[in-house]
């Protein structure tokens, strides 16, 4: 061979190798099988609580289970909740899937379409069936099976602050969507200019469960319905839920709430008043709470003409990745988070779920041992409503169905449609979402 | 004319083979063709496999429906549903291709002229040059998520500053970003002033690149300053005009993180509010793709962005072209 033709072969093959080099490791696709004996498992774990409040006590919860299984090996991944969705399906696609990871139930049945999840062993299986309600888990079911270990629960609340009511005269939390609405004019306070120095009621523009969640407890609070039981064919826009919209459009057009004073942040510092929001923001409201968490009123969600207090439910769950080539030892890391850590004791998320993140855990068990931390006048308000709250319909398309309601409801707040034709245009995007997923 | 040094790295081994003619014998192709190619393919296997590969990937995608988690085999295929869809149902998504015209005509055009007017600032005998330069130069360094917050808090209705100045002078409050009227030109003005400084920085250059001999015989001929202006530097801007037309058109209508930031109020919000006035399609198709799982369709919006910014630079490029 002529050194020049070496040479070039040469050439070519360190271009190959530094092609190769950016490519995916063999072996790191989807993986099967068991681990070899005698090696360390590692296991990724991957969860959306990323703030350090959340981490740490989530860290020293998975550090306990290695000092009692040396085997085994945790790699912690955490990212933001608006993170969360993109990195388990792009780490699945790129055949780097977290052995473990905790998402909502809303994500569950394209996961499930995908192959994306594990069958829950048999005794996970029978946990699941004997210590949690048939609420939660209908909530982790999917096609008739049940994916994953339930955690945290949430509903969703009227929130007050007593202090600003008390100044404006508002004896007790408004009860119905009259009184919602005379608290909320009597507690904005307008700059003379005509802004907002004050909302009254705080709503929550741009994300999709901040919008959808209160207006669908409002709904069905005033008797109306969301989508159809068996068929989930949309009826948001029925008469009940244009009244519930335009309640929303009359409190804007009478400036006695503004979407520009737009996120929950600002009832915490004290620029709204009043606002509907799930359990989770309790940690929050500890540790930022304008007027200190004592004066955090939390009040059933007001109901319609007729109609019946009720709250929308929705839980997040544990599951295991069906490429994990550990995954024995990640459904017994699950079920070991998940289960008492000793007789009448609370299991570890339990205990997690209710120090650290404020949210109600779904074990039976937890909630009877955790009894104390769940007594305070805020978790008791939420642990009540969970008697009369209705679980959001786990369905493919579900989000995006919910995007469009989403967008439905902000273009009446915007005045870019009416009430009736936002929430008709909704339905029609919804019924197409519903025709392509059949 | 290319020398015949030019020729060998500029002419393939089957235009050499097929421009040899009815030999008996075939050419021997000059190793050093051989050599060429040996030396650009680390480059040339990367923008095959990370530039070309995923185009015609995404093509393939667009025309099937999948979820990022099926199975890249077991992707049905739609035809061309996801593109009925998006151009004929995707409300959202029309909405979308507007707003991302809106934004690079207006956000071009603005940039165009008030770049050339610091250009030509800075390039005459102004005192503090360097003090100007920073200032036009210095939002260009800044990133663009860190001047959306900036921007947002400054901009905002209740409690912004640039309310609070403009109460002070007897304007009433503007709404800005919590306005579906008013929240695009929002993000076009923070566009502008982000780019700004780019543009300056390129129109110095070309302007320093003229001549001086070509003012001194416009002077002789009787110019006056305006005069010189339009029949000397202007005409001689036209290929760094073009440069700045084109490539910034290609990235305005790509534009995402701008909006993201200046439009999420946090973690959980998606951005391209309020109501959509400011949804962009690159936005769309990122929240198509990874909140809705559907690859096929953000594959469908990124060939559609595809063809119109090709069909755009084409025609750029002719009208900049043919004037010249």
């Amino acid at each position: 061979m002529k050194p020049s033709r070496t040479l070039f072969i040469l050439v070519v093959v360190f271009a190959l190798t530094m092609l190769n080099a950016c490519l995916p490791a063999p072996g790191a696709g989807l993986q099967e099988g068991v681990a070899p004996a005698g090696e360390k498992v590692k296991l990724t774990v991957l969860t959306h609580w990323g703030e350090e409040s959340l981490l740490k006590p989530m860290r020293a919860k998975l550090d306990e289970y290695t000092s009692l299984n040396p085997h085994v090996e945790i790699d912690y991944q955490t990212v933001t909740f608006d993170q969360l969705l993109t990195k388990i399906t792009t780490a699945r696609a790129a055949g780097i899937s977290p052995d473990v990871y905790h998402f909502y139930n809303l994500w569950m049945p394209d996961f499930v379409e995908g192959g994306m999840l594990d069958e829950p062993p048999s005794d996970v299986l029978a946990d699941i069936q004997a210590n949690y309600s048939p609420g939660s888990q209908s909530a982790v079911s999917y096609g008739g099976k049940i994916w994953g270990y339930p955690t945290e629960l949430n509903t969703y609340q009227l929130l007050y602050n007593k202090k600003m009511l008390q100044e404006a005269g508002i004896e007790a939390p408004p009860a119905t969507f009259a009184e919602l609405k005379d608290a909320a004019c009597k507690l904005a306070i307008a700059n003379p200019d005509g802004t907002l120095a004050r909302s009254g009621f705080v709503l929550m523009p741009g994300w999709d469960s901040g919008v959808v969640h209160p207006f669908l407890s409002l709904l069905w609070s005033n008797g109306g319905e969301y989508l159809a039981p068996e068929t989930y064919q949309p009826l948001f826009n029925g008469p009940q839920g244009q009244a519930t919209l335009q309640l929303y459009v009359d409190l804007i057009g009478e400036k006695c709430a503004d979407p520009s004073i737009g996120a929950f942040g600002n009832f915490v510092e004290g620029k709204g008043a009043m606002l509907i929001m799930a359990n989770w923001l309790r940690a929050t409201l500890k540790d930022a709470f304008v007027d200190g968490y004592e004066n955090v009123g939390v009040a059933p969600i007001p109901t319609g003409e007729g109609g019946v207090s009720t709250t929308l439910q929705y839980n997040w769950l544990y599951g295991v990745d069906s490429g994990s080539k550990n995954k024995e030892e990640a459904w017994k890391l699950v079920q070991w988070l998940n289960s008492p850590a000793g007789e009448g004791a609370a299991s570890p998320i339990g205990d997690y779920l209710t120090s650290a993140l404020g949210a109600i855990p779904s074990r039976i068990s937890d909630q009877q041992a955790l009894a104390d931390r769940l007594s305070d006048e805020f978790m008791t308000a939420y642990v009540r409503s969970a008697a009369n709250a209705r679980a959001e319909p786990v369905l493919r398309g579900g989000q995006e169905i919910k995007t469009a309601l989403q967008q439905g409801i902000e273009a009446a707040w915007y005045g870019q449609k009416t009430v009736e034709q936002a929430l008709n245009d909704a339905a029609a995007e919804a019924e197409r979402i519903l025709a392509e997923n059949r | 004319m290319a020398s015949p040094q030019d020729r060998v790295f500029t002419t393939s081994p089957a235009q050499l083979a097929s421009s040899a003619g009815p030999r008996k014998h075939r050419r021997r192709i000059d190793p050093k063709i051989w050599w060429a190619y040996a030396f650009i393919s680390p480059v040339l296997i990367f923008l095959l496999v990370f530039s070309v590969v995923p185009i015609f990937f995404s093509f393939w995608v667009s025309l099937h429906s999948w979820n990022l988690i099926t199975p890249i085999p077991e992707m049905p295929f739609v035809g061309v549903d996801n593109y009925t869809r998006i151009l004929l149902y995707d409300d959202v998504f029309r909405r979308a291709l507007v707003n991302t015209f809106v934004f690079a005509f207006w956000g071009v055009t603005f940039n165009l002229v008030l770049g050339l007017a610091g250009a030509l600032l800075l390039n005459s005998r102004i005192r503090w040059r360097p003090l100007w330069s920073t200032f036009f130069f210095l939002p260009i360094v800044t990133a663009p998520l860190a001047l959306g917050m900036m921007w947002t808090a400054l901009l905002n209705k209740n409690f912004g500053l640039v309310n609070a100045l403009l109460g002070s002078i007897g304007i009433p409050p503007q709404p800005f970003l919590s306005s579906p009227e008013q929240a695009l030109g929002c993000i076009i003005f923070m566009a502008i002033y982000q780019y700004v400084g780019y543009y300056v920085v390129v129109f110095l250059a070309g302007l320093q690149g003229i001549p001086q001999d070509y003012y001194d015989a416009a002077a002789v001929d009787g110019a006056n300053a305006r005069q010189s202006f339009w029949y000397v530097t202007l005409p001689l801007l036209r290929p760094v005009m073009l440069f700045l037309v084109v490539t910034n058109t290609i990235g305005a209508l790509q534009v995402f993180d701008l909006v993201f930031a200046a439009t999420t109020g946090g973690a959980e919000t998606s951005g391209g509010g309020p109501a959509n006035s400011t949804m962009v399609v690159v936005l769309h198709m990122y929240n198509t793709a990874f909140k809705f799982f559907r690859m096929g369709r953000a594959s469908a919006m990124a060939m559609v962005l595809f063809v119109v910014i090709f069909v755009i630079t084409l025609v750029q490029l002719w009208l900049l072209r043919h004037r010249e």
